[in-house]
């Protein structure tokens, strides 16, 4: 899926070297990456430090990125989720180490354009199927069958603005109960 | 991107928590010091100097093996950013900018080009890398306090300042784009507002890659219509000396991007995209005579 026409441009300013698109694109993204960076780090401190480098890298080597394949917030995300999962791994080996030496080191991770792997977004299709029947059926519909708030709003028989509600509350349930998984 | 993440992202987003403090300010300072944004200039020169930008950016994901793979025209990305250093030092020369590097012998594009070569020669990839930011970005500085135009040589046709300077920016920007297709990466087009200033500057240089090209374009006029972002259009008089305001007798429709690249010598004018009306052999030969001002 091709990047929306805003993150074209802001990627044409940020390949240019003007640095205020740097500062719009942290203004839209940085608490959605702080956001998953805590998440799987469960530490501020890291997760900030996890933010900063994203954009950094960002900044740095911006021809990495390729609004032909995918938005902006999608690699961004990618990027952050990568770095969060690699620093538990690394924090998980230290601990171990000191228990017991190793033998073998664990494969790298693959490198994915997804921010996902398989067991975690099995859990996000699990927490789906959580959801109270009214809201599992708009996310499935806007999500896993790419409607529109209108057309969920059509096949539900509800107005548009109450799908659009449904569906964000549903968000909201999905974050809490994925919050309560991973503590 | 998948639809399960999809789907998490946006309820991530939906209850995310902030940073305790804002990280912007950190983050800006730390930018500045990981790679140079674009020199601080005049918004004519702005073209040039993102352009300048763009390419320090490919040059910051050069390995060792990119810096010395042929480019274009036998040279390797070492040569080639030398050869860009050469020619902005030239306009450097003539405005009165610091001149980078060995004091300048050979005051033609390919004699000083040679001698940047063979400077750098000596030089690592990254001290030529900066050795050509820090000219480009001397030449920046200097002009936002030069008048735009003033009439120049600097070992070619004498220009206005400005002229000079964008066409520094079309320059760098073909090269750019020629090492991004090398290293299998994908350059995104400059912004609009950079765009255009540089097709303008192309659709003015018509009468001259004509009259270079043996053809004498006086008392006729093109209206050329640029599509995309940063088009537009323009009545050009192909005469050196017309006079704007002359009946229009031949019509051509091309993309923006593909007609500055026409004139930067990449493409080629029998297969670009382009509608030609009007007198269409005139048209023709307006478009064919395009690549006539791109030298090395």
């Amino acid at each position: 899926m091709a990047a929306p026409n805003d993150d074209r441009l802001l990627h044409q300013r940020v390949v240019g070297g003007d640095e205020s698109a740097l500062g719009e694109i942290y203004d839209r993204l940085s608490s959605l990456i702080f956001g998953l960076s805590v998440r799987v780090t469960r530490d501020r401190v890291i997760a900030e430090d996890i933010t900063q480098e994203v954009f950094l890298i960002f900044w740095e080597r911006p021809l990495a990125y390729d609004p032909d394949r995918g938005s902006l917030r999608a690699w961004l995300a990618t990027i952050a989720h990568r770095r969060a999962v690699d620093h538990v791994r690394a924090e998980e080996r230290r601990r171990v180490s000191v228990l017991a030496p190793r033998l073998f080191e664990p494969a790298p991770p693959r490198l994915e354009d997804t921010v996902l792997d398989a067991d975690e977004a099995d859990r996000v299709r699990r927490a789906v199927r959580r959801l109270p029947e009214a809201l599992r059926a708009a996310v499935e519909l806007a999500y896993y069958g790419g409607r529109t708030y209108r057309q969920v709003g059509e096949e539900l028989g509800v107005p548009e603005g109450t799908a659009k509600s449904r569906i964000r509350t549903a968000l909201r349930r999905l974050a809490e109960d994925l919050a309560e998984q991973e503590a | 991107m998948d639809p399960v993440g999809r789907l998490y992202l946006d309820a991530v987003a939906e209850d995310s928590p902030v940073p305790e403090r804002s990280l912007r300010p950190q983050l800006l300072a730390g930018a500045r010091a990981r790679r140079r944004p674009a020199a601080a200039t005049v918004s004519w020169a702005a073209p040039y100097a993102g352009r300048v930008a763009a390419l320090d950016a490919l040059l910051a994901s050069a390995v060792d093996d990119d810096w010395s793979r042929v480019i274009v025209e036998g040279g390797t990305l070492q040569e080639l950013v030398a050869h860009l250093a050469a020619k902005d030092g030239l306009v450097a020369a003539a405005v009165g900018a610091p001149v980078l590097g060995p004091p300048i012998g050979a005051g033609d594009a390919l004699g000083r080009t040679a001698e940047m070569q063979a400077h750098e020669r000596a030089r690592s990839p990254e001290q030529t890398r900066r050795d050509w930011r820090a000219q480009a970005d001397a030449l920046c500085r200097h002009v936002a306090g030069a008048d735009p135009d003033r009439i120049v040589s600097a070992g070619g046709p004498a220009a206005p300042v400005r002229d000079q300077v964008l066409a520094r920016g079309l320059e760098t920007w073909v090269h750019t784009d020629d090492a991004a297709r090398i290293a299998g990466l994908r350059l995104p087009h400059p912004v609009p507002e950079h765009v255009h200033p540089t097709a303008d500057l192309c659709a003015r240089l018509l009468p001259w890659t004509m009259l270079l090209s043996g053809l004498d374009g006086t008392g006729r006029t093109l209206r050329l219509t640029l599509t995309g972002a940063g088009g537009g259009a323009w009545d050009v008089p192909l005469g050196v000396e017309d006079p704007p305001g002359g009946p229009i007798d031949a019509y051509v429709t091309a993309d923006v991007v593909d007609f500055c690249f026409l004139l930067g010598g990449r493409g080629e004018p029998g297969t670009v995209a382009a509608e030609l009306g009007g007198d269409v052999g005139l048209a023709g030969d307006v478009l064919r005579s395009a690549p006539a001002l791109s030298g090395p």
